[in-house]
């Protein structure tokens, strides 16, 4: 092919625009980076260094990571079960469970956080009745941590369903249990055997997302007043100029990290969990 | 007249070699069918006669006019894919009418011609239907009639019925013969079913890795083959290595077994090496009537295939396949017996020096 | 010889228990339970809370001040607005992107480059996003002392503010056009490319495959995203209280108020305020739902 033709064939727009995505992507990251080093020309890296010798910083990110941790234990230990089940036993329930799973997507966090202070910050009273089934629980350390740990997980649990949906899918779990069974294994071992391993991948990525959704998270954190370190960050914001940089850069690296492992994980289409 | 020419056609993809000096003249209104196993280059070629991709050297013609660099929107070649390829989002008559809305015909001209294509596919009822509600079978007849619509030079049909059932393949294979004679168009099928080659063309081109091993009526591939490869793609054509032991009364002899046949044997020596065939069905047992050649041999194998048994004999250290019709009376040998069969002289043929033959 | 295929070894009691009738429901009760308690009470405390006047009355007033109060279809309007500019802007710029690197020629290993990179950025919204792009665009951004200092151009005294609507615009776009490539990419998969040759052969330029074959099959999945983007826009509250501090005044930051302090001197309008955002979106999966379902008719 000749020059004439070779440049006929070269797409143009495909690397302009290419180039304009790439720009949009790089250059907030780029000028927080840079902002973030620019306190002190002598010493680029202090605002990275005052943010990690803050107490309240370790405090609220590593109190964040234990929700993160605590959400995806309870998801699992919630979801798997019931994919399972549903895949196993009660075909006819897919349906409603999977609109529940499509419920966060019209209960964004604002309404939900709206709906669980509403419900939450007085007795709960099973209605018609005059049944007091426990006391209000915004008002106690404990009751606010389970409604913040319940309110990442309903966040998550649209992607973790799917994630291990779709991994019993593959993996056609119906088929496998009735092979495992014929061949003498009881439940423990089917579980541990034969359904875990197999959706070992949909479980990792659906929790590097849970991760990528809490850590940051805002919204459920501050209006339900607990020491997270998504309002952390918006306080430092509110008064200090070069470490919120530091930070914002720290917490884009991390959501990289969570997101380039899950596409090593599932080699593929990438997960997206939305604005917030 | 020449309709349709490839002139020493060749395609590189960089160090592979998929088609190799492909020359073919056809003429108007021939059915030449492209002839081979995956990856023998037939497909490759036809989507060089339709442009999508370009021939490394060599050129190709439509009545004389050179349309090697044309692209393919220029062609005006009607092509048939194997995976139909209907527009999903158009109904049938839209898809049929594509080509020539493409070209801004009158509507008046559109909507005619369109029906007329309906017609001929016997689909008119199914005009207003998407191809999500048809049938495979269906989606074919439309993705022919929609090439078909814009009165093509030549029609390109790439496996068209390798994705359907047997049944609506033989059905639908003699349609689309019987639409392309009324028609008289100049039509290039490629296929790797020998049985849809021979049934419907005019001519076949037998492809092997790329080069053509054989060009010639269904009647020649079949009985002549040319090359091994061609003998042993193209029905079940028994062959075996004779030695000649008197030419000039066509006498050979097959691991020591006289036999007789009926071909001249011009400029054929004594002790020449010949690679002989015998087509399974001239075979028949040595009770009923007795031909030219009688052979002892031994019963190795029989296997029940509905209208046909096809029994393997062991003649001398060569097998046979023998194919006698089924008769519910008649009955079998049994494995490991000796019996006799026989065969005409003429059943006989010749089809070359036996090292002539590549494997 | 026997048959042992037929006679499965006897295993624990529990797998062959009948688990049929009502029983075999038992298993989703845990997860009924947990969507009950903490997704479907929570949001009937909203529905029915919208029902309620200041003083407890039954009412369906709150919902007729929805349309009326000038701050609250101010709010519903602004959100509208950024939600359906971000959704388009974002839609287009992400569909652009997912073509070049599918059906637009570009090397295969940019293709996993752009999938990586908008998983990455269609989850990084909230606070960071926002100081991201003061440190960008804000009075002293890099961006805009860049443009300043080496063009000339002063975007501040041309009238741009980042904390305003356009800036909310541009900040929100940031996690849009990721989310579209995320959904388009695999969507423009699924243009067959037998298509496109079926087209060309039968005469078709390339402007004319686009706009009778290809544009129309992925219509249904570019609305289909564009609406999901649109939803995504509508319910965010961090990015733009981080980045406005509360000052544009979408239906989730008063929503946000609302929770705070009292700020209607009326829960039961503010319960009505987000139960209009829920039917927002409600229609809008709906509107997705559909048109997902079409799509996969055609692409099948």
């Amino acid at each position: 092919m000749n020059l004439a033709a070779r440049l006929r064939k070269f797409p143009f727009w495909s690397w302009f625009w290419f180039l304009v995505g790439t720009l949009y992507f790089v250059l907030p990251l780029l000028a927080t980076f840079e902002f973030s080093i620019s306190w002190d020309p002598a010493d680029p890296l202090k605002a990275y260094l005052r943010v990690f010798e803050d107490n309240d910083f370790w405090e609220t990110f590593i109190y964040s990571n234990l929700l993160a941790l605590a959400t995806i234990i309870v998801n699992t230990i919630l979801i798997v079960p019931t994919a399972y089940w549903i895949r196993l036993r009660v075909p006819e329930a897919r349906r409603i469970v999977e609109f529940i799973t499509l419920l966060p997507f019209v209960v964004p966090a604002i309404i939900l956080v709206f709906g669980l202070i509403g419900l939450y910050s007085a007795p709960f009273r099973v209605p018609f009745t005059g049944i007091t089934l426990f006391q209000p629980l915004t008002t106690f350390s404990f009751g606010t941590n389970v409604l913040i740990v319940a309110g990442y997980m309903v966040l998550a649990m649209p992607y973790m369903y799917r994630s291990v949906d779709t991994g019993l899918r593959t993996v056609d779990v119906r088929t496998l249990t009735e092979a495992a069974q014929s061949l003498g294994a009881n439940w423990f071992t089917i579980i541990t055997k034969v359904i875990l391993p197999n959706v070992r991948a949909a479980l990792l990525s659906g929790a590097l997302l849970t991760f990528a959704i809490v850590v940051g998270e805002v919204t459920l954190a501050s209006f339900l007043g607990v020491d997270a370190f998504g309002p952390y960050l918006f306080l430092l914001g509110q008064h200090r100029a070069y470490e919120p940089a530091a930070l914002s850069f720290f917490s884009f690296l991390l959501t990289w990290v969570a997101m380039g492992l899950i596409q090593l994980f599932t080699g593929g289409q990438g997960q997206a969990a939305g604005a917030h | 007249m020449t309709h349709l020419s490839l002139t020493s056609v060749s395609k590189r993809f960089g160090e592979f070699v998929a088609v190799r000096d492909f020359n073919l003249d056809v003429k108007q209104g021939e059915f030449v069918s492209f002839l081979g196993p995956s990856g023998c280059g037939k497909t490759t070629t036809l989507r060089m006669i339709a442009g999508f991709e370009n021939p490394t050297s060599g050129s190709i013609r439509i009545h004389g006019q050179d349309i090697t660099q044309r692209p393919p929107n220029q062609r005006h070649v009607g092509m048939v894919f194997q995976s139909y390829a209907l527009f999903p989002n158009m109904t049938v008559a839209d898809n049929v009418a594509f080509g020539l809305r493409v070209r801004k015909e009158k509507d008046a001209a559109i909507k005619q011609r369109v029906d007329e294509m309906l017609g001929i596919i016997n689909m008119r009822e199914k005009a207003n239907s998407y191809p999500y509600q048809l049938s495979g079978g269906q989606m074919q007849r439309v993705a022919l009639a929609r090439a078909l619509a814009i009165r093509p030079e030549v029609l390109l049909l790439d496996e068209p019925l390798s994705a359907l059932d047997a049944k609506i393949r033989v059905s639908l294979r003699a349609e689309i013969r019987s639409i392309q004679q009324k028609l008289g168009i100049t039509t290039i099928y490629v296929t790797h079913d020998q049985e849809e080659a021979l049934s419907l063309s005019d001519r076949i081109v037998v492809m092997n890795v790329g080069e053509m091993d054989q060009v010639g009526t269904p009647f020649e591939i079949y009985n002549f083959p040319k090359t091994k490869f061609v003998a042993n793609f193209v029905g079940t054509l028994n062959t075996a290595v004779a030695e000649i032991t008197d030419p000039s009364d066509g006498k050979l002899s097959v691991d020591g077994v006289p036999l007789l046949t009926a071909e001249k044997m011009e400029g054929l020596q004594k002790g020449d090496q010949v690679m002989i065939a015998i087509r399974p069905e001239r075979f028949s047992f040595a009770e009923e009537q007795k031909k030219a050649n009688v052979v002892d041999c031994r019963i190795e194998n029989i296997t029940f295939l509905g209208a046909v048994v096809r029994i393997q004999v062991l003649i001398g250290n060569t097998k046979f396949n023998m194919d006698t019709f089924n008769n519910p009376f008649l009955e079998l040998p049994k494995i490991g017996d000796m019996d006799k069969v026989t065969f005409s002289k003429e059943a006989v043929l010749i089809l070359g020096q036996a090292n002539g033959y590549a494997n | 010889m026997t048959s042992t295929a037929l006679e499965a070894p006897q295993v624990s009691p529990k797998v062959k228990a009948p688990f049929t009738g009502w029983q075999k429901w038992i298993g989703v009760i845990p997860f009924f339970l947990f969507a009950l308690f903490f997704l479907i009470l929570p949001s009937a405390r909203i529905l029915t809370g919208s029902f309620y006047d200041a003083s407890g009355q039954f009412t369906l007033h709150n919902y007729q001040e929805l349309f009326t109060v000038p701050t609250i279809v101010n709010a519903y309007k602004l959100s509208i607005q950024i939600s359906a500019v971000t959704a388009v802007g974002g839609g287009i710029l992400g569909f652009l992107l997912a073509y070049a690197v599918t059906v637009g020629g570009l090397p295969k290993s940019l293709r996993s480059i752009l999938i990586t990179f908008s998983g990455v950025a269609s989850n990084f919204a909230g606070v960071p996003l926002a100081f991201a792009f003061v440190a960008t665009l804000g009075r002293v951004g890099f961006l805009t002392t860049l443009l300043k200092d080496v063009f000339g151009i002063d975007i501040y005294s041309a009238g741009f503010n980042l904390y305003t609507f356009v800036g909310l615009a541009l900040v929100y776009t940031y996690f849009q056009f990721p989310l579209m490539v995320l959904i388009m990419a695999p969507a423009l998969d699924g243009l067959k490319r037998e298509w496109r040759e079926a087209a060309e052969n039968l005469g078709a330029s390339t402007f004319q495959y686009w706009s009778r074959v290809a544009m129309p099959v992925l219509l249904p999945s570019i609305l289909g995203a564009m609406i999901l983007l649109f939803g995504n826009a509508f319910g965010a509250y961090a990015t733009a209280y981080a980045l406005t501090g509360g000052r544009l005044e979408i239906v989730t930051i008063q929503i946000g108020a609302q929770i705070r302090g009292d700020v209607f001197h009326n829960p039961g309008l503010g319960y009505a305020l987000a139960m209009g955002m829920v039917i927002i979106m409600a229609v809008s999966l709906a509107a997705y739902s559909w048109l997902q379902s079409k799509a996969e008719k055609w692409l099948k």
